[in-house]
C-alpha cells in the first residue's frame, strides 16, 4: 500500500539521529518561548526561523514544525497557570483551565491538555498523510486561473472565519498583498516601490514584517499594561486526572479532534477557529454539566486543546499539497520553505519525497515528544513564568534582532523591522487584526503571477475565471462565504461565537 | 463635528492613504494591457480597491457608535525606546561589534519598563551576552562581528 510505503520512508527520514535531535530541539525551544506570555506562535516562529538557516531543508522544516506545536502547547500551559493566553488559540483554554488551577487541579488540566493534544495530533497526522496524495493529484489539474481563484477563496476564508470587523480584515489583506509586491517585478525587471534603495529591490523581508507587526508591537503594547499576573506555582497538584474527570474528558477529546481536523483544512481555519468552535460545541452537547462551564469543567480544557492541535496538524494539508497557506502560521512556513529554495506546491511531494513524508512523520514524533517532555518538565515551565516581564522582553528583543540581522547579514532588515514595529503598534491602537496582512503579504506575488499567466493564456479575456469549471466552483464558494457571513442573523452568531469568552 | 468611532475612522484614513500611495506611485511603471499586464497593473487595481475600502471604513466610522471606540492614548516613550534600541543595534553591529551593540540594545530597551533597576539590568546584559556568544557565535557559527572594528584583525 502506498500510504504504508510513504510513511515508512517518512519515519526512516524522521528517525535519523540528527532529525530526532532537531525535532526535539524545536519542540523544546518552541515550548520554552510559547510558555512566555504575550508571544504567540507567529512571533515565536519568526524569531526562531534564523536558527534553522544553516540546516538542511528537511531538518529545518522538521525543527520549525516542532517549534510551532511546541509554541502552541506552551501557550496552553500559560493559559492554565496564569490565565494569560500565550497565543490566541488558547484564549478558550483560559476559561476553564484557570478555574481548574484555582481549585488545585492544574496538574490534571495540564495532563488532559497534553494527552488530548497528543491524541488529536496523531489523528491529524494520519489524516494529513492519507489526504496528501489525492490532494496533490487534484492540484495537478490546476492551471493559473484555478490557482488565482483558490487564493481568492483562501483570502476570503481567512477573513470570514477570523474575529473582528470583516471590512477591516479585507483592507488588511489588500495592504498585505500590496506590501508583498514591493521589489523587483519578475516579468519586467522593474524595481517597484524600492525608492532607489538597493535592499528594497529584493522585496521586504517577511521575517521583518512578521516580527515587527507581531513581536515588537506586542512588546510595546505589553509595556503599557502594568497588571500583575498571579501564577499558581505551588499547587499544580496531581498530574493524573481522576476517573470521573477521565470519563468526562474522553468524549470531549474525540469531539474536539473531529471538529478540529475538519476546520483545520478550511482556508483561514487552523487552530484558533477550531478551539472556539470546539468549546461552543461542548457547551451545546453537555446538558447537565457536573461543574458549570467557566467554573473549571474539564471538558472546557480537553475539547479546545484537542481541537486546536488537530487543526494545527491538518492546516498543513493545503500548505504542503497546494502551496497555499491557509493561515498566517502556514504563511510563515511557506516563507521558510522559500528561504531554503523549495517552491511550495504539489511538486514538493514528488520532487522531495523524503522532505515531504519526513516532515509528516516527524509531526507525530514531535507530538509524542511533547507529552514526554512536558509532563515531567512542568515544574521548569512554572519557574519560567515567575521571571518578570521587565527581564524577559529585553531577552526577546535580543533574539529578534540577531535573527533579523542574520537573514541577509545587514542592518537594513533590522531597521525595517523597527518600521513595521511602528506600523504594528498603529494597527494595535486602531484594532486592526494583523494576521490577514501576513497572509496577503505571502500570497501577493503568487497571486499576481497566476493572474498574469491566466490572462495571458486567455488573451486578456477575464471571463476565463468563470468558464473553467474548477475555477468557477472556487469563486462561487468564495462568493457564498461572503454572502453567508453578510447575512444579518449569521453575522450576529459569528460575533457571539467570538465574544462568548470575553 | 465629533467622530463617533475614532478607531474605525482613523483605520479607514490609514488604509486610504496606503492605497492611494501605492496606486499613485504605480503610475511611474508600465500599465500594459489586460492580456500582458505591466508592473503597474496589479498594484493600481489593489491600491484603488484599498482606497475605496478605506473611505468606506472611515465614513462608517463617522456614524457608527459603539462602546470602546475611541483611540487609546499612544505611549510614545516605550515605543521610541524599544524601537530606537533596535535601530541602534542594527547600526552599531558592524562598526562596533556585538558586545557593544547588544549592551546598548538591552540597556536602552530596558528603560522602556516602569521598573528599571541597574542592579537587575547589568547582570541581565552579561547573561544575554554569554548566551548569544554560546548559541549563535560558537553553537551555530554565525558570522556576526563580536569585537569593535578597530580591535578586529
Amino acid at each position: 500500500m502506498d500510504l504504508v510505503n510513504n510513511l515508512t520512508l517518512g519515519f526512516a527520514t524522521a528517525l535519523t539521529l540528527a532529525n530526532l535531535l532537531y525535532a526535539f530541539a524545536g519542540v523544546l525551544i518552541g515550548t520554552l518561548i510559547g510558555v512566555l506570555p504575550g508571544i504567540g506562535p507567529i512571533a515565536t516562529l519568526a524569531m526562531l526561523l534564523p536558527t534553522t538557516y544553516a540546516l538542511e531543508p528537511t531538518s529545518a522544516l522538521i525543527m520549525l514544525a516542532g517549534i510551532y506545536y511546541g509554541a502552541q502547547y506552551g501557550g496552553s500551559t500559560t493559559a492554565i497557570l496564569v490565565n494569560l493566553p500565550g497565543e490566541s488559540s488558547s484564549v478558550v483554554t483560559c476559561i476553564d483551565g484557570y478555574q481548574m488551577a484555582r481549585r488545585g487541579r492544574a496538574g490534571a488540566a495540564l495532563a488532559t491538555a497534553a494527552i488530548g493534544s497528543f491524541f488529536a495530533g496523531t489523528v491529524g497526522t494520519l489524516i494529513l498523510a492519507s489526504l496528501a496524495g489525492p490532494m496533490v493529484e487534484l492540484a495537478f489539474k490546476f492551471g493559473p486561473a484555478e490557482y488565482f481563484s483558490l487564493m481568492i477563496v483562501g483570502l476570503i476564508g481567512a477573513v470570514v472565519l477570523a474575529s473582528g470587523s470583516l471590512i477591516k480584515a479585507i483592507a488588511m489583506i489588500l495592504l498585505g498583498l500590496l506590501l508583498g509586491l514591493v521589489g523587483t517585478d519578475v516579468n519586467s525587471g522593474v524595481a517597484r516601490y524600492s525608492f532607489d534603495l538597493p535592499e528594497l529591490s529584493d522585496g521586504i523581508n517577511f521575517v521583518a514584517v512578521a516580527m515587527g507587526v507581531f513581536g515588537f508591537a506586542e512588546i510595546i503594547a505589553n509595556l503599557e499594561h502594568t497588571t500583575k499576573r498571579q501564577v499558581f506555582t505551588d499547587k499544580v497538584g496531581k498530574l493524573l486526572p481522576t476517573m470521573a474527570e477521565f470519563k468526562y474528558a474522553v468524549p470531549a477529546v474525540l469531539r474536539g479532534t473531529t471538529l478540529g481536523s475538519v476546520l483545520g483544512v478550511l482556508p483561514g481555519g487552523g487552530a484558533l477557529l477550531a478551539a472556539f468552535a470546539a468549546y461552543t460545541l461542548e457547551k451545546k452537547v453537555t446538558r447537565n454539566p457536573e461543574i458549570p462551564f467557566g467554573k473549571g469543567n474539564i471538558r472546557g480544557v480537553a475539547a479546545p486543546e484537542s481541537a486546536n492541535n488537530a487543526g494545527a496538524q491538518t492546516s498543513f494539508i493545503p500548505m504542503l499539497t497546494l502551496g497555499i497557506p491557509p493561515n498566517a502560521v502556514m504563511a510563515l512556513m511557506v516563507g521558510a520553505m522559500t528561504i531554503h529554495n523549495i517552491q511550495p506546491g504539489p511538486q514538493v511531494m514528488t520532487s522531495n519525497p523524503t522532505l515531504f513524508w519526513g516532515l509528516i512523520a516527524s509531526m507525530w514524533i514531535g507530538n509524542l515528544m511533547l507529552v514526554i517532555l512536558n509532563l515531567p518538565l512542568i515544574g521548569i515551565w512554572v519557574q519560567l513564568l515567575k521571571v518578570p516581564y521587565r527581564l524577559l522582553y529585553p531577552a526577546i528583543l535580543v533574539f529578534c534582532c540577531i535573527g533579523v540581522y542574520s537573514i541577509n547579514n545587514n542592518s537594513f532588515d533590522v531597521t525595517m523591522t523597527a518600521v513595521f514595529g511602528v506600523v504594528g503598534y498603529l494597527f494595535y491602537k486602531l484594532r486592526c487584526e494583523p494576521a490577514p496582512l501576513i497572509l496577503g503579504f505571502i500570497l501577493g506575488p503568487m497571486m499576481e503571477e497566476n493572474l498574469r499567466r491566466a490572462m495571458l493564456l486567455s488573451r486578456g479575456d477575464a471571463t476565463v475565471f468563470f468558464t473553467r469549471p474548477l475555477s468557477l466552483g472556487l469563486l462561487i464558494l468564495a462568493a457564498a462565504l461572503i454572502v453567508i457571513v453578510a447575512l444579518p442573523q449569521i453575522s450576529k452568531k459569528r460575533e457571539e461565537a467570538f465574544h462568548e469568552v470575553d | 463635528m465629533k467622530i463617533k468611532h475614532a478607531k474605525d475612522f482613523w483605520s479607514g484614513m490609514m488604509f486610504a492613504a496606503f492605497g492611494l500611495g501605492f496606486a499613485v506611485i504605480a503610475q511611474n511603471y508600465d500599465m500594459g494591457t489586460a492580456a500582458r499586464m505591466g508592473p503597474a497593473y496589479f498594484p493600481t487595481v489593489l491600491g484603488g480597491l484599498l482606497t475605496l475600502l478605506g473611505v468606506i471604513i472611515a465614513l462608517r466610522g463617522l456614524k457608527a457608535e459603539e462602546p470602546d471606540s475611541q483611540v487609546d492614548k499612544f505611549h510614545f516613550t516605550p515605543l521610541m525606546l524599544i524601537l530606537g534600541a533596535v535601530v541602534a543595534f542594527g547600526l552599531l553591529l558592524r562598526p562596533a561589534g556585538l558586545l557593544v551593540a547588544l549592551t546598548v540594545l538591552v540597556i536602552v530597551a530596558s528603560f522602556g519598563s516602569h521598573e528599571f533597576k541597574w542592579r537587575e539590568i547589568i547582570p541581565l546584559t552579561v547573561v544575554l551576552t554569554l548566551l548569544v556568544l554560546g548559541v549563535f557565535i560558537y553553537g551555530l557559527s554565525m558570522t556576526i562581528p563580536v569585537l569593535p572594528a578597530f580591535m578586529r584583525d
